[in-house]
């Protein structure tokens, strides 16, 4: 069977696209993808049953004891941890946001290693955004600043940027104009019409450079910043300005190194200079392919968007004590359930530890580093492959993703709604 | 040598994403890329294991030769491997140093681990697909 229009659910471009061809319960090929598209539908690594690990021993039990054992495991639970999100749809999220309030529990998502910083600079300043028909179809001037798309968004470039002609851009490989600041040359890099090769830790003071020059001050600017030679700077600004619309995408190269979220904040400050000369905007390159939508549904509930205590009975945000780095680093939590993610892979060592020493269980459709630290894992069907649902595009444009045959799994979203269930009987409403 | 130590997305670590147990993921984990002239200081040749260490702790990976670092920087895909090295910290921001942590690479004969043993290593235990 060939399905067109397919969603891709890997990272934030959410290409609505691809045209894949199932036989069966078995993707055999997929067109318009890329590579990590490819490798998400074709991919054959599921578990094929809960496994539960007692001692060094694991083994497989039924669904109906997996979930009954996570239900006991987290009312059993003081600070229970409820970490992941970003990997699943809406419609899950939604009733753990739900489960944790009922638990009084810690829920977060994994922007909390990923663009949480960009969040907290939004939420001191706002966010000058558009979305990616925007930028496709008027931007003349692209910066992607602390972010390689190449290779962890392989098709931004040529559905949105570089290489996609727009309504009021003809033709844009001769017409827009890339500038990529980065701390390594990169296959971005090289394809940019101007590259600022930026020292480790400096782009708080490249931004800042930037500012001033916008601001009529370049006089002020030494010979080079942070590596960064003045000259090129004062071009940068100049194409900046005399852009007919900018759009600057940034990645985890600002939010992970020095000055976290104040670089984003510079960044967004820089935009807001730039407004002041033309139409100018700025976005994260969001990561994981719903990592936008955990965000969304945590903060129509709660009211934050990531790290939310419920232990005080009210929704609490504190970022550096409510995250789960925080958390797992202090040994604060004593349960932790981590749906959709694979924090094994991606916390620091001192983390992995303690999910190691408390009861963790993984709610993922694949073996992943996470299992190794688990003590029970339940596998779900994989959202936009077998299972259907809500996400949200890295510009916040909801998409529904297509279910493209009949899984012998159970969603992400049932398992999560029978424990709720019984949580629900014990807690009472 | 001391070095800062980058991490990110690499399109084959993105690949073998939902395959982390293989040895394409492990190897591309644990692979450091490093300016050619580092390498040479250090007597490194390609594809020789280095024992890469911080105040976090060390682990074993591969040395590669990347012309586009310069000197003084080595990355590494974001993984396992590079976070066996990270510290915890997030300076009340919620996010480690994953961009800027300051490391010492030093040549090895020990082996590159398996990431199920990187996980036993952490008290966790071995599930075996």
């Amino acid at each position: 069977m060939r399905i067109e229009d397919v969603i891709c659910p890997f990272c934030g471009c959410l290409c609505d696209d691809l045209v894949v061809e199932v036989q069966g319960t078995t993707v055999v090929s997929v067109e318009n993808g890329c590579t990590l598209a490819h490798e998400k539908f074709t991919g054959d690594n599921r578990l094929q049953a809960p496994i539960k690990r007692d001692g060094r021993t694991w083994h497989p039990v039924s669904y109906d004891e997996a979930i009954e054992t996570t239900a006991q495991i987290l009312l059993e639970a003081d600070r229970p941890l409820l970490y992941g999100w970003s990997g699943t749809n809406g419609e899950a999220q939604s009733i753990g946001v739900h489960l944790a309030e009922l638990l009084g529990a810690v829920i977060d998502n994994t922007s909390t290693v990923c663009h949480g910083p960009s969040i907290m600079a939004i939420q001191e300043v706002g966010h000058p955004g558009c979305t990616l028909g925007q930028v496709k179809n008027r931007a003349d001037v692209i910066v992607y600043w602390g972010a390689n798309p190449i290779e962890a968004h392989p098709r931004h470039m040529s559905r949105y940027t570089t290489y996609a002609d727009g309504f009021f851009v003809k033709g844009a490989f001769l017409e827009r104009k890339v500038i990529v600041a980065d701390v390594r040359e990169t296959e971005t890099s090289n394809i940019a019409d101007e590259f600022m090769h930026i020292e480790p830790g400096g782009d708080y003071a490249v931004l800042s450079a930037l500012r001033a020059i916008v601001r009529g001050k370049a006089d002020i600017i030494p010979s080079y910043v942070s590596g960064v030679a003045r000259e090129q700077l004062v071009r940068v600004a100049e194409m900046c300005m005399n852009a007919k619309f900018g759009a600057i995408f940034f990645g985890l190269g600002l939010t992970m190194s020095r000055g976290k979220y104040k670089n984003i904040r510079n960044a967004v400050e820089l935009t807001e200079e730039l407004n002041r000369f033309t139409k100018f905007t700025i976005s994260p390159m969001r990561g994981h392919w719903n990592v936008y939508g955990s965000n969304e549904v945590f903060t129509w509930i709660s009211g934050y968007p990531f790290a939310v205590d419920f232990a005080r009975g009210i929704a609490f945000y504190n970022p550096g004590e409510t995250t789960s780095i925080d958390i797992l680093r202090r040994g604060e939590c004593d349960a932790c359930l981590v749906v959709a993610s694979d924090p094994g892979a991606h916390f620091p060592k001192q983390c992995c530890r303690h999910l190691a020493e408390i009861p963790t269980i993984l709610i993922d459709p694949h073996v992943n580093v996470t299992t190794h630290l688990s003590h029970l894992q339940i596998p779900v069907a994989v959202t936009g492959i077998d299972s259907e649902g809500t996400a949200y595009r890295m510009d916040g444009v909801p998409i529904r993703t297509r279910m493209l045959y009949k899984s012998r799994y159970p969603s992400d979203r049932e398992i999560l709604e029978k424990i709720y269930q019984i949580v629900l009987k014990e807690k009472g409403p | 040598m001391n070095f800062v130590l980058n991490t990110g997305r690499t399109i084959k670590q993105g690949s073998y994403v939902e395959r982390k147990n293989s040895d394409g993921y492990r190897d591309e984990a644990s692979a450091c890329r490093m300016n050619p002239v580092d390498m040479m200081e250090l007597d490194l040749e390609d594809g020789v294991n280095i024992k890469m260490s911080s105040p976090a702790g060390s682990v074993v990976m591969k040395a590669f030769s990347c012309q586009s670092l310069k000197r003084g920087e080595v990355f590494v895909s974001l993984g396992p491997y590079a976070n066996h090295i990270i510290d915890g910290e997030t300076h009340g921001t919620g996010m480690p140093d994953f961009k800027t942590t300051m490391v010492h690479i030093e040549s090895t004969d020990e082996d590159v681990v398996p990431v199920s043993r990187l996980m036993e290593e952490c008290g966790g235990w071995p599930y075996e697909d």
